[in-house]
C-alpha cells in the first residue's frame, strides 16, 4: 500500500491509466473500421507505431524541470506561428483543407502544435503580475494572442480547430478571473458572429442586445462605442469568413440545419453516424460485426466518425465507459488546476484540460448528431499520430506539473 | 467594481459545464440506443444505399493483322456472403459446383479476417446446370447467389500460354503493395503480357449505387443511375505476333520440348514466340482445377516453362556467325583470308570436324560450318573482344522484351574462368566455344534477335510483343521501341549473309530447306547437351534480298539441327513470306482480268 500511495503521489495513475484505456479501445475501432477498407489497412499498425513514440514523448516530458514550459511559452508560441503561415504556402491538402506539412515520411498539422504553443504563452501573458483584466488594452492583448493562431487557421481553412482555440481562449480568461463585463465584451463579438450567419434580422437583434448589456454596466461613453463598433466588424466579418470556408465547410454548415434534405450527400454522414450508434442497442452489434461500420456507410470512420464504431460495435455499455473514461480525465486534470504550485501553471492545465474538452465535446456531438460535423478527431481515440502526440504530450505536461507540484518555487 | 467570481465558483462552473455535457450525451446514447434502438436498428439494416464496385471489362489482345488473340468471355461466378450463409449447406453447394469436400469450410475460413458482409467467390465460370439449380431454390439458399462475370477466351487457335499468359486472384501479399485498386478477390496479371500489361489492361472500376433490403438482397438501383460512375475499359493492345505463323510454330513444334522465336528485322516486332510444351490457358481462365496443376507440375518437360525466353542453351554452330563478324569487323581476317582444315585442330588433344575442309575462307567456313576454321578464329578474335561483340548483339544479357519471364544466358570472360580455375585457366577451354559450345548459354530470342540484326545490318528495336493498343474508338497508338545498333559496317554482314544464304542454296548443311522462289539465309546448329541427346537449333532470316523474317528454332533432345529444327523455320518463313508475296501478284493479276472483262464488256 506504501509503495502505492508513493508512486501515485508522483505520477496520476488515474489520469494516466484512462488515458491508456482510450487508445486501447480507439486501436480496436481502428482494426473494425480499416479492416475492409484496402487504402487504410496499415491504420492499425501505424497507430500502435505512434502510440509508442508518444508514450517515449510522454515519460520525457513528465520528466523535464517543470519551469522549462514557461521558458518556452514565447519561442514556441512565434515558432508555431511560422509553421501557421508555412503551411499555407508548402501544405499538403487534404480533404479541401491545406493543413497538412510533410517532412520526408512524416506528415504533421500545424495547427495541433500552435495549440499547445498558444496555451502556454497566453497562459504566461495572464499570469504576469501586471496583467489586469479590467484593463481593456490587456484584453485586447489577450485576443490578439488567441486570435492570430485562429485567423490563420481559418484561412487553410480548418474550423474544427478554430474552435478548440476560440475555447481555449475564452476558458484561460474564465479561469484567469475576468469580469462579468470582461466576459460580456469577450462573448459578445462571437455571439453577434454566429447570428450574422443566419441572417440580417438575428444580427440586429445580437447588436440590440449587446446595446442593452453595455447601459446595464454603464461604462463611459468611449468604451461603449469601441465595443459596439468591435461588436458591428465582427459580424461583417464572420460573414466575409463565410466565403472564405471550402465549400464542403460550407455545405456542412447548411447540413447542421437541415440534415436531411440531401440523403446523399452532405447529409449522408450525419444520419448514417446516427444510425449506426442508434442501431448498436445495449449491448452493441459485435466487434467487427456492425454492418454500419464494416459496410463503410459512413467515410472516415478511423477519424472523426470513430465514436460510431464504438457506439455500432460496442453499444450503450461500450460508448458509456468511453465518455465516463473520458469524465474521469476531465475531473482529474479540473481538479489537479487548483493543486498546481504557480497561476501560470494552473491556466496550463486548464488550457489543455479544454483542448481535450472542445475535442471531445464537438467530435461526440457530431456523431450523436447534436453538433454540425466538424472534423475534429476524439483525443486518444482517433486514428493520427500527430494528434495522438500531441495529446500524449499534453498529457505529460499535466503529470509533470502534478509531479513538482509541492516543490517550491 | 463589476462582480468578481472566485477561484472556488469558478472551479464550481468548470465542474459544472462538463457534467452537464457529459450528461446531455449520455442522456442522448440512452435515447438513441435504448430508447430508440428499434428505429435505428431497423434503418440500419435495411440500409439502404450502397455503391457496388464494377469491375472494368479488361482488355483484349489482337495479333499484327488485327486478328482477335484475347477475349472476353462471359462466365457465371456463384458466390457466397458469409454473414447470410448456411454452413449446413456446404456439402450441396459443393456438389453442385463440382467441388473437393470441405472446400467452402476452407474458404470461409480462409477469408474470416475480411468482413462478413463482403460475398466470396466459390466457383468461377459455373456450369450453367448448376446455375439453373441456383435460381430454382434461391428461396432455400440464403447467402448464395451468382454473377456474371467476364472471363477470357481465346478464339484464334493459337495457345500462345507463355506469352499471353494468365491472371490470378490477388494474393494478400500483393494486396498490400496495390492496396490502391484493387480488393481482395479482384484478378491481376500473373505472368506474361497479362502480368506486365496489367495497368493498360485493368481499365478503371466504376461505381453502382444500389437499393439494398434488410437482408442486404439488392432491389434496385437508386434513383435509376443516375449517380453511377460506369467502369472504364482497359486498354485494346494490338500486339506484333502473327496468329497464324504463331499457331503453326505450336503444332510443328508438336508438344516436343523446344521453342521458336520469329522477328521482324527492321522493327524489333516478335512475330511468333512459341514454348513446347504448351498448357491450356482455358484452364487459367477462371478456376484452375487442382488437378490439372497437379499434372502440369509434376511433368518432366515443365510445360509452365517458357523455353523461348528463358531455356539457354549453347548456341552450337549459330555462333560461328558472330565469330564471323568480329573477326571481320576487327580486321584479325579478310574475307579473303583462308585457313587449313585437315579434319581436325590440335590444341593439347585433338578436336574434330565433320569433314576435311582444306584450305577454305570464312564464306566457306560459314557454309560448311567447318570447325577447323573457327576452332582457329577465336585464338586471333581472343575471348573478351569475343564477349564484347557477343553483349553488342544481345547475349548474355535480357534483352528487355515486354514479358517478365525472361533470363540473361551467360557469355564468359576471361575474368568468368579466373574465378574457377585461377590465373592460368586452360585455354583448350577457348577451343569449343569458338564453335559455340561450352558455357556459353543463349536463348532461342537471343537467337532470333541476334539473326534479325544480322539480316538487318546491325540495325533494329528491342524486340517487344506489343505495338501498341487502341483507344475507345479504336484509335491505334504505337509504344515507341527502343532503337538497337551494333555499330558494325556493312561489307562485314555482307559477307556473313553470303556465307549464310550458301548454308541453303548452296553446298551447304541445310540445303534440304531450300525453296526455288524466297531465298532462305540460315545457319544450322547443334547444342552438345551433357545429359542426354543433343538440342537442334536453326537461325534463318528471309528473303535473302530484303529480310522480312528472322526465325530461330530450338528442338530440346532432338540431334542435327539441319534435320529437326530447319524445317520448322522453312514453314513459317515460306508461310508468311508467300503470304505477303503472292498475294499482291495474285490481285494485280485478278485486277488485270477484271479490267480486261470490263473491256470487252464495253466493247460489245
Amino acid at each position: 500500500m506504501r509503495i502505492s500511495y508513493k508512486l501515485n503521489d508522483r505520477f496520476d495513475l488515474t489520469i494516466f491509466l484512462s488515458a491508456s484505456l482510450l487508445v486501447v479501445i480507439g486501436l480496436f475501432a481502428i482494426y473494425s473500421s480499416t479492416q475492409n477498407t484496402i487504402s487504410q489497412k496499415g491504420n492499425f499498425d501505424k497507430q500502435i507505431i505512434s502510440w509508442g513514440i508518444s508514450l517515449f514523448v510522454f515519460f520525457f516530458i513528465y520528466a523535464l524541470p517543470t519551469k522549462i514550459f514557461k521558458i518556452a511559452a514565447v519561442p514556441s508560441y512565434f515558432f508555431s506561428m511560422l509553421l501557421l503561415l508555412v503551411v499555407l504556402v508548402i501544405g499538403r491538402k487534404v480533404g479541401g483543407a491545406r493543413s497538412w506539412i510533410a517532412l520526408g515520411g512524416f506528415s504533421f498539422q500545424p495547427a495541433e502544435f500552435a495549440k499547445l504553443a498558444t496555451i502556454l504563452f497566453l497562459s504566461n501573458f495572464l499570469s504576469r503580475a501586471e496583467t489586469d483584466l479590467d484593463n481593456l488594452k490587456d484584453i485586447c492583448i489577450a485576443l490578439a494572442i488567441g486570435m492570430s493562431p485562429i485567423a490563420l487557421i481559418m484561412l487553410e481553412p480548418d474550423l474544427g480547430s478554430s474552435f478548440v482555440f476560440i475555447g481555449v481562449l475564452l476558458a484561460l480568461l474564465f479561469w484567469k478571473g475576468i469580469s462579468l463585463f470582461g466576459l460580456a465584451v469577450v462573448l459578445s463579438p462571437g455571439i453577434v458572429a454566429v447570428a450574422s450567419l443566419f441572417g440580417p434580422i438575428y444580427f440586429v437583434v445580437a447588436i440590440g442586445f449587446v446595446i442593452v448589456i453595455l447601459f446595464y454596466f454603464k461604462k463611459d461613453i468611449f468604451l461603449n462605442g469601441s465595443i459596439l463598433a468591435l461588436n458591428i466588424a465582427s459580424g461583417f466579418f464572420v460573414d466575409n469568413l463565410y466565403n472564405i470556408l471550402s465549400p464542403h465547410q460550407q455545405k456542412r454548415i447548411q447540413t447542421f440545419i437541415d440534415p436531411n434534405a440531401d440523403p446523399l450527400g452532405s447529409g449522408y454522414n450525419a444520419i448514417q453516424a446516427k444510425v449506426a450508434i442508434g442501431s448498436g442497442g445495449f449491448l452493441g452489434k459485435g466487434f467487427l460485426h456492425g454492418n454500419q461500420t464494416q459496410l463503410q456507410f459512413i467515410p472516415e470512420q478511423w477519424t472523426d466518425f470513430i465514436f460510431c464504431v464504438i457506439g455500432e460495435e460496442f453499444g450503450f455499455i461500450g460508448s458509456l465507459f468511453v465518455i465516463v473514461l473520458f469524465l474521469v480525465l476531465f475531473l482529474r486534470i479540473l481538479r489537479l488546476a487548483s493543486f498546481a504550485k504557480n497561476e501560470f501553471l494552473s491556466l496550463v492545465i486548464i488550457g489543455i484540460l479544454t483542448v481535450f474538452f472542445v475535442h471531445f465535446l464537438v467530435n461526440v456531438g457530431m456523431a450523436i448528431g447534436i453538433l454540425p460535423v466538424i472534423g475534429i478527431p476524439l483525443p486518444f481515440v482517433s486514428y493520427g499520430g500527430s494528434s495522438l502526440l500531441i495529446n500524449m504530450a499534453m498529457l505529460g505536461i499535466i503529470l509533470n506539473i502534478h509531479r513538482s507540484r509541492k516543490e517550491s518555487t | 467594481m463589476s462582480a468578481r467570481i472566485s477561484l472556488f465558483e469558478r472551479k464550481k462552473i468548470f465542474y459544472g459545464i462538463i457534467i452537464a455535457v457529459v450528461s446531455i450525451y449520455i442522456f442522448k446514447l440512452f435515447q438513441m440506443q435504448i430508447l430508440a434502438h428499434e428505429q435505428f436498428d431497423a434503418k440500419s439494416s435495411d440500409n439502404s444505399i450502397k455503391a457496388i464496385e464494377q469491375i472494368a471489362l479488361r482488355g483484349v489482345f489482337y495479333d499484327r493483322n488485327m486478328k482477335l488473340l484475347v477475349e472476353n468471355a462471359p462466365a457465371y461466378t456463384v458466390r457466397v456472403t458469409p454473414a447470410d450463409y448456411d454452413t449446413s449447406l456446404n456439402r450441396k453447394i459443393e456438389t453442385i459446383l463440382d467441388l473437393e469436400n470441405g472446400f467452402i469450410k476452407n474458404m470461409l475460413f480462409k477469408n474470416r479476417i475480411y468482413s462478413k458482409f463482403i460475398p466470396l467467390r466459390a466457383k468461377r465460370g459455373a456450369d450453367f446446370s448448376a446455375i439453373a439449380w441456383i435460381e430454382e431454390n434461391r428461396e432455400h439458399l440464403p447467402g448464395v447467389d451468382y454473377i456474371i462475370e467476364m472471363q477470357r477466351g481465346y478464339p484464334s487457335g493459337a495457345m500462345g500460354a507463355h506469352v499471353f499468359g494468365y491472371s490470378k486472384e490477388i494474393s494478400p501479399q500483393q494486396l498490400k503493395k496495390e492496396e490502391q485498386y484493387y480488393q481482395p478477390g479482384d484478378l491481376i496479371g500473373s505472368i506474361g503480357l497479362e502480368k506486365k500489361y496489367e495497368k493498360d489492361l485493368r481499365g478503371e472500376k466504376g461505381y453502382n449505387y444500389i437499393l439494398v433490403d434488410s437482408r442486404r438482397r439488392e432491389v434496385g438501383k437508386y434513383k435509376d443511375g443516375v449517380n453511377d460512375l460506369p467502369s472504364q475499359k482497359g486498354k485494346d493492345l494490338v500486339l506484333s505476333i502473327d496468329g497464324e505463323l504463331q499457331k503453326i510454330a505450336e503444332e510443328e513444334l508438336n508438344g516436343r520440348a523446344g521453342a521458336v522465336a520469329a522477328i521482324e528485322p527492321s522493327t524489333g516486332e516478335v512475330m511468333v514466340l512459341a514454348s513446347s510444351p504448351q498448357f491450356d490457358l482455358n484452364q487459367f481462365s477462371y478456376f484452375t482445377p487442382k488437378d490439372y496443376l497437379r499434372e502440369l507440375f509434376i511433368d518432366p518437360l515443365k510445360p509452365q516453362f517458357n523455353r523461348a525466353s528463358m531455356a539457354a542453351h549453347p548456341p552450337g554452330s549459330t555462333f560461328k556467325l558472330l565469330c564471323a563478324v568480329a573477326a571481320l569487323d576487327l580486321g584479325v581476317i579478310t574475307p579473303s583470308t583462308t585457313l587449313y582444315c585437315g579434319g581436325s585442330f590440335n590444341f593439347g588433344r585433338s578436336f574434330k570436324c565433320h569433314g576435311s575442309h582444306g584450305s577454305i575462307n570464312v564464306i566457306q567456313a560459314i557454309e560448311k560450318s567447318c570447325n577447323v576454321f573457327f576452332y582457329q578464329l577465336i585464338f586471333k578474335i581472343g575471348l573478351d573482344r569475343l564477349k564484347n561483340y557477343a553483349t553488342r548483339f544481345g547475349f548474355g544479357k535480357k534483352l528487355g522484351i515486354d514479358i517478365n519471364e525472361e533470363v540473361r544466358g551467360l557469355i564468359p570472360n576471361s575474368a568468368y574462368y579466373e574465378k574457377i580455375y585461377g590465373k592460368n585457366w586452360p585455354r583448350g577451354i577457348l577451343v569449343s566455344l569458338g564453335i559455340g559450345q561450352g558455357e556459353i548459354n543463349v536463348t532461342p530470342l537471343q537467337l532470333a534477335n541476334y539473326c534479325g540484326l544480322i539480316a538487318n545490318n546491325g540495325k533494329s528495336f528491342v524486340p517487344h510483343l506489343v505495338k501498341g493498343y487502341l483507344d475507345e474508338n479504336k484509335k491505334f497508338f504505337a509504344y515507341k521501341a527502343k532503337e538497337v545498333n551494333v555499330g558494325i559496317n556493312q561489307s562485314v554482314f555482307d559477307i556473313v549473309k553470303e556465307g549464310m544464304y550458301l548454308v541453303v542454296n548452296g553446298a551447304g548443311t541445310a540445303t534440304h530447306i531450300r525453296i526455288n522462289d524466297i531465298h532462305i539465309a540460315g545457319k544450322t546448329g547443334t547444342a552438345q547437351n551433357p545429359h542426354g541427346k543433343d538440342h537442334a537449333l536453326f537461325v534463318a532470316f528471309a528473303p535473302y534480298e530484303n529480310p522480312k523474317i528472322a526465325v530461330a528454332v530450338l528442338v530440346e533432345n532432338a540431334g542435327f539441327g539441319a534435320t529437326w529444327a530447319a524445317p520448322i523455320a522453312k514453314k513459317i518463313i515460306e508461310t508468311y513470306v508467300r503470304r505477303s508475296m503472292p498475294k499482291t501478284a495474285a490481285t494485280s493479276y485478278k485486277n488485270k482480268i477484271e479490267v480486261k472483262q470490263g473491256a470487252e464488256t464495253f466493247a460489245d
